[in-house]
């Protein structure tokens, strides 16, 4: 086992196995959004890890030196609510471990085992710039298993640092996801009313088995619509320890969620809010906070007419927390593109700060996972972005997470370099 | 969420909205240019059976003056003036006077380009709301229906297409879906309102013949037990396909010059046969670098030239032989990972396309990426200058305007700002390649289709009347 340990250390698998250096990132704009708020010229410390200090300027000694002048830095991006390492292929389902078919796990489902922290979409995605993730299982409503799924909670999330190591879940039972709405209607047997029925039931269930554990463990008990492992995954939901996930677009969904919420005391996340604008002051009162993808402006559904780009912004002013995803088309593969959604949010009246908090803060804040600040004794999740780095032209020159240089090098820039001048023969088979 | 990311790039999901396609026959360059002529002998692309209706009533000079002009044809022109007349372009120069009644625009700090012209869409056949009764786009009842015309699928009220104009998109093509090794004809529409989609058929515009490679037909069919089941199932098909055409073909035109009995009309065959004599166009759904070079040899088999391929994920791989084959590429500037076929992406893709000579452009096949094709652009150019390339705005902008035209058939008439062309032009609120930048002005022969200000300047369908306020606007 020892020789094993010093195996791993040698390849550097351990995560914080080379925590010692201290680097000193010097002269960049930096965007804590802390209470330290924007140094238009400033240095960051890191140690062990950790932000130990921000100031405009450190003299301090440290073991290497990033010259970020003319850069911007920023806390790395947290994407929420992805699938990163539950997927590889989406149309390849043996590569899929975000979703499972039947009636057996509801929300006891807990995907960690099937974590892979060496997924191709793990250094992609982080030398975009993104440096933690929120995994959520989901419910496929394609392909072999679709239509036989007849229950509305996808399991237990959990979250990752993108550093690829097999050591990098960084937080654990992170909450519960299910759904409303009309996919919530589809699970449910074709009416929103009884997906809400269904949440209602298992949160009843959950209640009346903390009340009475004994006597349902001993079977002493009436039959339970739920499995004894389900009604134990939702024992934190109920006792507000930890967040209810719930998709939900139109605005009376959404306010079905809040009243289900005030019931149950709930910690609520709506997933969607695509008419989240429409219900902006309820959602506020309630600090029920969102998770969007803001560039979804279309009205593809009937349950989302009024999806605007103008959401977050509207949102935001009426004093909701907002987070944003990555793309309808990119939730997983493409959870950076947030940074643009967030880019597209500012254009429609987001304030700057507030489109960049959507994407870091916002989200730390709303799952309770550290990261998304810069601040001293945080963790030192970083990005040196080339300038704005909501703009479309930016990119990562830079990206530490938990105070370590991460590799940007990923299978794009791999083909990338591999095929820059494409010529007939055999000689870029050796090209690596 | 896979479901959603389903929904896109070639997979055929629950909602029905499957996916694309694509490759198109050169004439010349790359496109066919003048594949829409007159020629002798007999008539396979039909033009004339569902004649474009589409019209533009004013046309008032418009004059933008002072603006950073990309023309689409490689120049970045500073502080310089456009002037628009009888729906054309007329002139670009300093100091042009606006002419009497010119409706003057103010160009100090824009930007202005060519109208954007997106080579892949699916407005209209996979409409808004996406509700199962909508999903028009892809006849999935057999490997080839080359007969169905998509333009008999499109509802010109979905409330996507006054989207696109938003986000500068004045001529898409729409195309059937790609679960058909033979999807049948697209159409290339100019984004106006319309009651009829001949209303919005753009003028004389060759008709496209949409044909998918890999997995998409292979897994549709394959999956029911029929053929094809394979990528070679899949090669079998067309060209089985296009036996059958060229004798088609050849029936036709000994009739037309000899006369004799009239052979019997058969709109599959039609199709392919208004392809080998070079009127309509092969859109090519194709991820994979072999796949491509695999059509290649068979449009050279069958002696017709292929468009574009779609949706070309490895168009990197190959990018050499599509240069000399002339075959142009549609990508998108990052997607990735759906299935196997879209797992070995680059960002690179359009810059080492563009680089090794062939036409590269960007493309959407997304009602949501049709709106910001200008920040797309601006990704695949960051990403052609991290490899290292000398690639500026004024050539990144030819992604999105002139070679996708050129895909079309269309470049002689749209797709660049040159004297004598459509007058399809955007004025943007800045450098169009930043997120922050949006489209203010969007003209379609010469008239403003869009005003971003003035809401009564905004079109809006018929669908999106009292739809979420019985008196109010959904936007």
């Amino acid at each position: 086992m020892k020789r094993f340990l010093i195996q791993l250390l040698c390849l550097g698998l351990f995560a914080g196995a080379a925590h010692a250096e201290t680097l000193l990132i010097k002269g960049g704009k930096v965007y804590t959004l802390s209470g330290q708020g924007t140094l238009a010229q400033g240095d960051v410390l890191v140690r062990d890890g950790k932000v130990e200090a921000i100031a405009p300027s450190i003299s301090e000694r440290a073991d290497r030196i990033i010259d970020a002048r003319g850069k911007v830095v920023t806390p790395g991006m947290i994407a929420p609510l992805s699938e990163l390492g539950l997927t590889e292929v989406s149309a390849a389902s043996a590569t899929n471990d975000y979703a499972v078919s039947g009636e057996s796990i509801g929300s006891a489902f807990d995907p960690r085992p099937a974590y892979n922290p060496k997924s191709t979409l793990i250094p992609y995605n982080r030398a975009h710039g993104v440096t933690r993730a929120v995994v959520f299982p989901s419910i496929s409503t394609w392909g072999e298993g679709a239509g036989e799924l007849h229950r509305v909670f996808a399991g237990q999330g959990f979250a990752i640092a993108l550093n690829g190591n097999f050591d990098s879940v960084v937080a654990e039972q992170l909450g519960q996801k299910a759904y409303l709405g009309e996919l919530g209607s589809q699970l449910a047997g074709g009416s929103r009313a009884n997906a809400f029925a269904r949440i209602e039931t298992a949160l009843a269930e959950a209640r009346e088995y903390l009340n009475n554990r004994d006597a349902i463990r001993r079977g002493n008990w009436r039959e339970l619509g739920h499995s004894l492992a389900d009604l134990e995954a939702l024992q934190p939901v109920i006792q507000g320890q930890q967040p209810l996930v719930v998709t939900a677009n139109r605005a009376s969904d959404i306010l079905q969620a809040l009243k289900l919420a005030e019931e149950y005391k709930l910690q609520l996340i709506i997933q969607g809010a695509a008419e989240g604008w429409m219900v902006a002051d309820q959602l506020a009162a309630a600090k029920v906070p969102v998770v969007i993808d803001a560039v979804n402006n279309l009205p593809i559904s009937f349950e989302s007419l009024g999806a605007r780009f103008d959401n977050a912004a509207r949102m935001h002013k009426a004093g909701v927390t907002v987070a944003i995803s990555g793309p309808g088309y990119g939730s997983t593969h493409l959870v950076h593109l947030a940074r643009q959604s967030a880019g597209n949010a500012v254009v429609h009246g987001l304030p700057y700060e507030e489109a960049l908090k959507a994407i870091t803060t916002n989200v730390a804040r709303i799952f309770g996972i550290e990261g998304g600040v810069l601040s001293p004794g945080g963790v030192a999740d970083v990005v040196v972005w080339s300038g704005d780095p909501l703009e479309v032209t930016s990119y990562p020159e830079q990206v530490l997470i938990g105070g370590e240089p991460q590799s940007l090098v990923n299978r794009s820039t791999r083909l990338r370099d591999r095929y820059l001048k494409p010529e007939q023969g055999h000689e870029m088979g050796y090209k690596f | 969420m896979q479901f959603r990311v389903l929904c896109r790039g070639g997979l055929l999901s629950l909602r029905g909205m499957a996916a694309t396609v694509c490759a198109a026959l050169l004439l010349a360059g790359c496109g066919g240019d003048d594949a829409a002529g007159k020629k002798d002998g007999p008539d396979f692309a039909r033009l004339d059976a569902f004649p474009s209706t589409y019209s533009i009533e004013q046309s008032r000079p418009v004059l933008i003056s002072g603006a950073t002009l990309l023309t689409g044809t490689g120049e970045k022109l500073e502080n310089t003036d456009l002037l628009l007349k009888d729906g054309k372009i007329a002139r670009i120069d300093d100091g042009i006077k606006a002419p009497r009644d010119a409706l003057v625009v103010d160009g100090k700090g824009k930007w202005v380009t060519p109208g954007i012209v997106d080579v892949h869409s699916h407005l209209g056949n996979y409409p808004a709301p996406a509700i199962e009764s909508s999903q028009d786009g892809n006849e999935m009842t057999a490997p080839n229906t080359a007969e169905v015309w998509t333009e008999h699928s499109v509802w010109t009220q979905d409330p996507q297409f006054p989207l696109a104009l938003a986000g500068g998109v004045t001529t898409l093509q729409i195309l059937p879906g790609s679960a058909n090794l033979f999807g049948g004809r697209s159409v290339t529409l100019k984004n106006v309102p319309g009651r009829r989609v001949q209303d919005m058929k753009f003028p004389g515009a060759p008709y496209g013949l949409k044909m998918a490679c890999g997995e998409n037909p292979k897994r549709v069919y394959g999956g029911k037990g029929q053929a094809p089941s394979t990528r070679m199932g899949n090669v079998a098909g067309y060209r089985k396909a296009w036996i059958a055409a060229q004798d088609y073909k050849e029936k036709w035109e000994k009739y037309a010059a000899e006369g004799g009995e009239e052979p019997e009309r058969n709109l599959e065959l039609e199709t392919l046969a208004g392809v080998l004599n070079g009127d309509i166009l092969v859109h090519n759904h194709c991820y994979r670098g072999e796949e491509m070079a695999v059509m290649m040899d068979i449009s050279r088999e069958f002696g017709f030239q292929i468009s574009t391929f779609h949706h070309a994920v490895e168009a990197y791989k190959v990018a050499d032989l599509l240069a000399k084959n002339n075959v142009c590429a549609a990508m998108w500037a990052d997607w990735w990972g759906f299935k196997h076929e879209a797992f070995d992406m680059t960002e690179a893709n359009i810059a080492i396309v563009d680089q090794a000579g062939a036409c590269a452009m960007i493309h959407s096949d997304s009602a949501v990426g049709i709106q910001h094709l200008n920040e797309e652009t601006a990704k695949a150019m960051v990403s052609a200058q991290r490899a290292g390339f000398d690639i500026g705005p004024e050539h990144a902008v030819t992604w999105m305007t002139l070679n996708p035209a050129k895909a079309l058939g269309i470049a002689d008439r749209t797709g660049s700002l040159e004297k004598g062309k459509m007058a399809d032009v955007v004025v943007w609120s800045g450098n169009p390649f930043s997120v922050y930048s949006q489209a203010e002005k969007v003209f379609i022969d010469g008239e403003l289709m869009y005003d971003r200000d003035n809401p009564a300047r905004q079109p809006r369908s018929d669908f999106e009347l009292g739809i979420i306020e019985a008196e109010g606007e959904r936007l």
